[in-house]
């Protein structure tokens, strides 16, 4: 499991390093925007890449209001196994990540 | 001997079903060993019709003594305040609620439609409905703000929808056994001894919600249902993980996040889509924080309590 995470990682790392252009913004802040994120990522192919692109991932923190957006304090991040667990996106990441779909 | 009368207005009767399902004491105990004489109620009252009817009047014209009046469900206005769509013995019931609240040493409402108007009374409220002595979260209700019983206590409010049985027979019997005294009311006349803790007061989950690991998903046995299947747990007062249902299990430890029906605002956010089973937020902060903790202080516990939690916090685990 984990030299599995390790790989998709490195390879979501990679895509972003290469300047995949991901939906950083708007960042999903209603409820509406949320389920829209959701479902466009439900209605997607699934791919690594278009969970990373309609999931606005950054490999830095993204920062508004004084409040910093990274995986680390997401609730859907899993400490031990650096990885994001919400369904829809479902992917290893790095605690100083960011997505759009980021809550506390 | 303690006469207890007992009827419904704008009820599904689920309160009546918890009630029958009481276990520490029984409906029955409440009969053979704690002198309680049920004159009548809806699923156990022998009487129909005209003698009913003239059973409700003896306890209006104080020929028969009424020690406690039972009220289950909304108190109907409609139409127009009239009352008319909720007929009961030859007049709206809300007549009867009144004359026989008028006339009884205890008044309790019970289920979250009786003491708060609950489902019946979200918007846009056609039946008119509202509670005992409660709208929501204002004082007043069909009886208004200053109402009290002959005892000099107000409605005693026991919320939930259903309401857990045994706070009800409890309740019952310390008010039939002369211990009504003892009954210290909260703001919102809810019975102290059950409603100032939690529901999240004894969860399984609370290694989960402390180290901030969340249930992402229905049926996981591993993490918090607060902060993102919109559970009400950390800011609701009931005692539903320490009085358990069935004395197996509560709706948390099941994997049911609690929808916060022992609050006056039961059904939050009025049922509009997505809100119910989902976390509202702000700016991905969670709209209802846990009682007495603000924005900030969430924020940094939430950092704190991440970066400490354990390998064993993120694993699939018993918790029933």
């Amino acid at each position: 499991m984990s030299d599995s995470d390790d790989k998709i990682r490195k390879q979501a790392e990679k895509l972003l390093k290469d300047g995949l252009k991901t939906e950083v913004f708007p960042r999903a802040y209603t409820q509406e925007q949320i389920q829209d994120v959701l479902t466009r990522i439900r209605q997607s192919d699934g791919s690594l890449e278009q969970r990373l692109i309609i999931g606005g991932f950054t490999l830095y923190p993204i920062e508004d209001e004084d409040i910093e957006q990274a995986c680390e304090t997401c609730m859907y991040y899993l400490v031990h196994r650096r990885y994001c667990e919400l369904p829809e996106l479902d992917v290893p990441v790095e605690a100083e990540w960011s997505c759009r779909l980021w809550r506390i | 001997m303690a006469n207890l009368l007992w009827l419904q207005g704008g009820a599904c009767s689920g309160n009546t079903m918890s009630f029958l399902n009481a276990e520490e004491p029984s409906a029955v105990d409440l009969v053979t060993d704690f002198g309680i004489n049920i004159l009548w109620h809806p699923s156990l009252g022998v009487e129909l019709g005209d003698n009913m009817k003239a059973l409700m009047e003896s306890c209006v014209s104080g020929e028969t003594d009424l020690d406690i009046f039972v009220f289950e469900g909304s108190v109907v206005n409609a139409p127009n305040g009239t009352g008319e769509w909720n007929r009961f013995a030859g007049k709206p019931m809300k007549e009867w609620v009144r004359l026989l609240s008028d006339k009884a040493q205890f008044v309790v409402a019970l289920g979250d439609c009786a003491t708060y108007g609950g489902i019946p009374a979200m918007a846009p409220n056609p039946s008119e409905s509202e509670g005992m002595q409660f709208l929501k979260r204002e004082r007043g209700g069909f009886l208004g703000p200053d109402f009290v019983a002959k005892s000099g206590l107000p409605v005693i409010n026991i919320p939930g929808c259903p309401a857990h049985p045994d706070w009800v027979t409890q309740i019952l019997v310390a008010v039939a056994s002369g211990r009504a005294g003892d009954l210290t009311l909260d703001e919102f006349q809810r019975p102290k001894t059950f409603f100032s803790s939690f529901t999240q007061t004894g969860c399984t989950r609370n290694m989960h919600f402390a180290y901030k690991v969340s249930a992402t998903e229905f049926g996981q046995r591993k993490g918090c249902l607060f902060y993102d299947l919109g559970c009400r747990g950390p800011m609701t007062h009931s005692p539903c993980n320490r009085i358990l249902w069935n004395r197996q299990s509560s709706k948390t430890r099941a994997g049911m996040p609690c929808l916060g029906c022992t609050e006056p605002e039961f059904p939050f956010f009025d049922l509009e889509p997505g809100t119910l089973f989902k976390t509202q937020t702000v700016m991905g902060v969670p709209k209802d924080l846990p009682t007495g903790v603000d924005k900030k202080g969430y924020i940094k516990l939430t950092g704190a309590a991440k970066a400490a939690s354990p390998e064993w916090a993120e694993e699939d685990m018993f918790v029933v």
